[in-house]
């Protein structure tokens, strides 16, 4: 195809869409004017012939169903009602992203058309005469492919969706077949199909669409009730645990999902409206954007001593931060959202294991920002499975052991300051830091003297390569997963901790951040050199004391109120040069339950703190979590507290030891 | 980006500019703006291949000094410097990255013909960070693959404390 | 995303014909120019999609399809083979070797978008 016939396609397509756009908007005041809806029905008609001659079988695929149900509403079956028409303009608007092979990432598509099916659904079958209205009769198709289907490239999803262009409906995935995760074979293709076909469908359509792969398929032209042959769509088999290993097909087959129409419905009643969540990324970079200019305003309206511009740029910085938080709440969505995937997860977990589970949520609506949600699915289902699969016992076990014979598992989510807690805690076997020293050990992840805490030794186990399980079972524990939750985790600029104990649970805690966008930062200054700390870990700021600005052989520690606090002196920790001046301070930060001082050189002030990724090339930094742009254009680094709360704690438990030899 | 890779094109459009004595040809097509000096943020930690951040139109761009990478001795620099903002494939995304130039030169077009494999061992240079070298007007010219040195700088092991 | 398809074939205007078919309809092209150079190029970068010839230079269509699926990052890429010819034998072959499925030349374009539309979606 070229590229002017593709133009005179889209042009006619302009002309066809004004018209159709036109017909509908006044279908909705005239719906019994037959005249409006055959040309409503005209031009249905051209947009799939045109589309289907220059090539756009996915916009003639989509406007063939629509069309049939406008087949009906000319036949006066179906009256030409709101809802029709809604989605009917609905219809419309997807055309040109149909026309340009844009992808329907929200199935949008799929569910316009799943609501206009349900409306013929919902129409009374036919009376006995009115034969061409009953609906075609219909055809079984079964097939499943055969070799390695999946290793050659086929992609059973493109052949349902071909399928469904041929009009098929009632798609049942078969997946009796389905082997054990263990003898799960990528290259082959396990799931059968099943499906109504209308019975004008050749057999020449389906050598057609069975044309490149090997398959075994059975067409029964035989006539048969709708959906009566087909097993209920309600999915008997549990689909296989691990979805994201199996190709597509897990996911494609249930086709008949059920159309969200009714849910917009009610929303547009109520007060919410929907918003592409691309367009709260780009709000929140516009904001970001005006929070960094806002700043430099601030700066040059400083320097100018000019009391008008100064007083103006103070209201724009107060409007920019009630904008912020608005943007910021905005993108807020309850854990809720979540939880209903562990919820069939731990179900089918326990089941496949035999070890019955109870699975309660604490905090259901505590709510992150989206971004972190999104991220945080795959991290809870590793945790999750983990905790069923090596935490928990089986019920004989249980019972050995003087505890009920189901198990609990309780996911709880609460914010505790700029920070929200989710915690998976068990009441399993716990876990045994003996056991798991020694395995670090064999696998030379620590040396045979290093001195950890137990709290430390656990965490061992997020370490790549790690494994607790001494057998591997088919589930979790082949050495990978959780240092990718680990990763996943520092990625969020959040931090995880192990509580166990033995032959009472476990509890893995993750520490997120509310928002990944924008903080409140306190800006220090390092040998002239200016970085940027959380607000929401600052504790307090304090002198340093004299007598401690020479560095101790027995460790740094400053005593505020009669606790020990380890601190670091960031001008030795960065190499910087030169000696500081005479009165330096220390910013007292936390992270989980334990603090650090950082000993800087000059307080600047707090700051809106525009949060911007480090590159890769800078990922061995850890030290970092991210920079920012100050009021005069100029980088600023984000401290990660967490890690140098590690780095502080790491100084003093040597000494703890030491002290602990001693006495 | 190897030798075998550009060789069935006819010709490379490349800015020349150089690092110490040394010239080097960077491919045009992963240039995307050529910059005077910027206020760099030093990383700490961050080592000297990649010693620290500029902001470039609001976005942090890591600032790399290949002299480290390609073992070229530093002469210090002048009123010449730029920064070259260039576009690099990065663990299979499409990374923005900045490097130093003590002077940019020109944007020229050479024969592929022309560019021959880098000799082992000679002069020290690590052989895989170098796409193939050219004799230019002043003596050789180098075409450094910077794919695989950034790809080697983002996969460095966390060797150090920080 | 945009998706890649890597055209291997030894003759400029049919990589041309290809490329320039799939790049109006949206597609990347890469090409390559004999089976070696597809095999390199095929796993030093993902690809979607491959067409190649039969008869190369260097290394054939099916030898170059043989060795892509011995790889690991080369399975699951769907192959078209383009053939002069429609016996069902080279058919069979290509298939055995690991092809998907198979073009007969001369093509015209729409043929060709129509058959990476069904490989590829």
């Amino acid at each position: 195809m070229t590229d002017d016939m593709s133009a005179i396609f889209r042009e006619e397509l302009r002309d066809l869409l004004e018209s159709l756009e036109r017909g509908l908007l006044d279908l909705k005041s005239r719906p019994t004017d037959t005249g409006l809806i055959n040309q409503v029905f005209r031009d249905l008609h051209t947009v799939k012939g045109s589309g289907a001659m220059f090539g756009f079988t996915a916009l003639a695929a989509f406007i063939h169903e629509f069309e049939t149900v406008f087949d009906r509403v000319r036949a006066g079956v179906i009256p030409a009602g709101q809802e029709i028409v809604r989605l009917a303009l609905a219809a419309k608007d997807e055309i040109p992203g149909l026309v340009d092979g844009d992808p329907d990432p929200d199935g949008r598509r799929e569910a316009i058309l799943g609501a206009l099916r349900d409306i013929m659904a919902g129409q009374p079958v036919a009376e006995a005469g009115a034969e061409d209205l009953a609906g075609p009769p219909l055809a079984r198709l079964r097939f499943r492919l055969t070799g390695a289907a999946l290793a050659m490239g086929a992609r059973p999803d493109i052949l349902l969706e071909e399928l469904r262009g041929l009009g098929a409906a009632h798609i049942v995935a078969d997946v009796s077949a389905v082997p054990g995760l263990d003898r799960l074979d990528v290259d082959t293709c396990a799931i059968g199909w099943s499906m109504d076909l209308p019975a004008g469908v050749t057999f020449a359509q389906l050598e057609d669409v069975f044309l490149f792969v090997d398959a075994d398929w059975q067409h029964d032209p035989v006539k048969a009730p709708t959906g009566a042959d087909a097993p209920a769509p309600q999915d008997p088999t549990p689909a296989p645990p691990v979805a994201a290993m199996a190709p597509p097909p897990v996911e494609t087959a249930p086709s008949v999902a059920a159309p969200p129409a009714r849910d917009s419905r009610a929303d547009a009643a109520g007060a919410t409206i929907r918003v592409p969540a691309e367009r709260l990324d780009g709000l929140m970079d516009s904001v970001g954007e005006l929070v960094i200019l806002e700043a430099r305003l601030t700066e040059l309206a400083r320097e100018s001593r000019d009391p008008a511009l100064i007083a103006t740029a103070e209201q724009i910085t107060r409007l920019a931060a009630g904008l912020r938080d608005t943007t910021m709440t905005m993108r807020m969505v309850p854990m809720r959202s979540l939880v209903g995937r562990f919820r069939r997860l731990v179900l089918d977990l326990s089941d496949k294991l035999g070890k019955p589970v109870e699975f309660s949520v604490i905090g259901e609506d505590t709510e992150l920002d989206k971004t972190v949600i999104e991220k945080l699915a795959d991290p809870l289902v590793h945790i999750l499975r983990n905790a069923i699969d090596h935490g928990m016992e089986t019920a004989a076990e249980r019972a050995a052991s003087g505890k009920g014979g189901t198990g609990l598992i309780e996911l709880s989510a609460a914010h505790a300051g700029a920070e929200v807690l989710i915690r998976v805690r068990d009441d399993g076997r716990g876990m045994d830091p003996a056991r798991i020293r020694a395995k670090a050990m064999a696998q030379g992840l620590i040396a045979a003297d290093t001195v950890l805490t137990d709290a430390q030794i656990f965490t061992l186990v997020f370490e790549p390569g790690f494994s607790t399980a001494d057998r591997v079972t088919e589930l979790s524990g082949r050495g990978v997963g959780m240092d990718v939750v680990r990763r996943t985790i520092e990625s969020l600029r959040g931090s995880l901790e192990i509580e166990s104990r033995l032959g009472e649970g476990t509890s893995v805690t993750l520490r997120l951040p509310l928002t990944l966008a924008i903080i409140e930062g306190l800006l220090i200054e390092v040998a002239g050199e200016r970085y940027t700390l959380p607000m929401a870990s600052v504790q307090e700021i304090v002198e340093l004391p004299p007598e401690k600005t020479q560095p101790k052989r027995t460790g740094d520690f400053l005593d505020i109120r009669g606790r020990f606090v380890p601190f670091l002196r960031l001008r030795a920790l960065f190499d910087c040069a030169g000696q500081p001046g005479p009165a330096q301070n220390v910013v007292i930060v936390m992270s989980g339950e334990h603090r650090v001082g950082l000993v800087v050189d000059r307080i600047v002030g707090t700051n809106q703190t525009v949060i911007k990724q480090m590159s890769k090339l800078h990922a061995s930094v850890r030290a970092v979590s991210g920079a920012t742009i100050l009021g005069d254009g100029s980088v600023a680094l984000i401290l990660d507290v967490a890690h140098l709360v590690g780095m502080g704690r790491a100084q003093t438990e040597p000494q703890a030891a030491a002290r602990e030899v001693a006495a | 980006m190897r030798l075998h890779d550009i060789r069935p094109q006819k010709t490379l459009t490349v800015v020349t500019m150089t690092l110490g004595v040394q010239t080097l040809a960077i491919p045009a097509h992963l240039l995307r703006e050529i910059l005077d000096p910027l206020p760099v943020t030093r990383v700490p930690g961050a080592g000297p291949h990649v010693p620290g951040v500029v902001n470039v139109r609001g976005s942090v761009v890591p600032l790399a000094d290949l002299k480290h990478a390609l073992s070229i001795p530093d002469e210090g620099h002048d009123d010449r410097r730029r920064i070259l903002v260039l576009e690099v494939v990065l663990g299979g995304e499409v990374a923005v990255v900045a490097i130093s130039a003590d002077a940019v030169h020109e944007v020229t077009t050479i024969e592929t013909q022309a560019i021959e494999p880098v000799p082992v061992s000679a002069q020290g240079w690590p052989p895989d960070y170098l796409t193939g070298l050219y004799r230019g007007a002043q003596g050789f010219v180098l075409i450094p693959a910077l794919e695989t040195i950034f790809s080697n700088l983002a996969n460095r092991p966390m060797a150090n404390l920080l | 995303m945009q998706k890649t398809v890597l055209t291997v074939d030894d003759s400029p205007s049919i990589r041309r014909m290809v490329a320039l078919t799939l790049e109006e309809a949206g597609y990347t092209v890469i090409e390559a120019v004999d089976g070696q150079d597809g095999l390199k190029k095929a796993l030093s970068q993902p690809v979607d999609a491959i067409i190649t010839d039969q008869n190369m230079p260097n290394l054939d269509g099916l030898g170059f399809i043989r060795a892509l699926r011995q790889n690991p990052a080369g399975k699951g890429v769907p192959i078209v083979v383009l053939s002069t010819d429609s016996e069902d034998v080279l058919k069979a072959q290509a298939r055995e070797a690991g092809a998907l499925g198979w073009m007969v030349k001369p093509f015209t374009q729409d043929k060709l978008l129509a058959v990476i539309r069904k490989v590829l979606g």
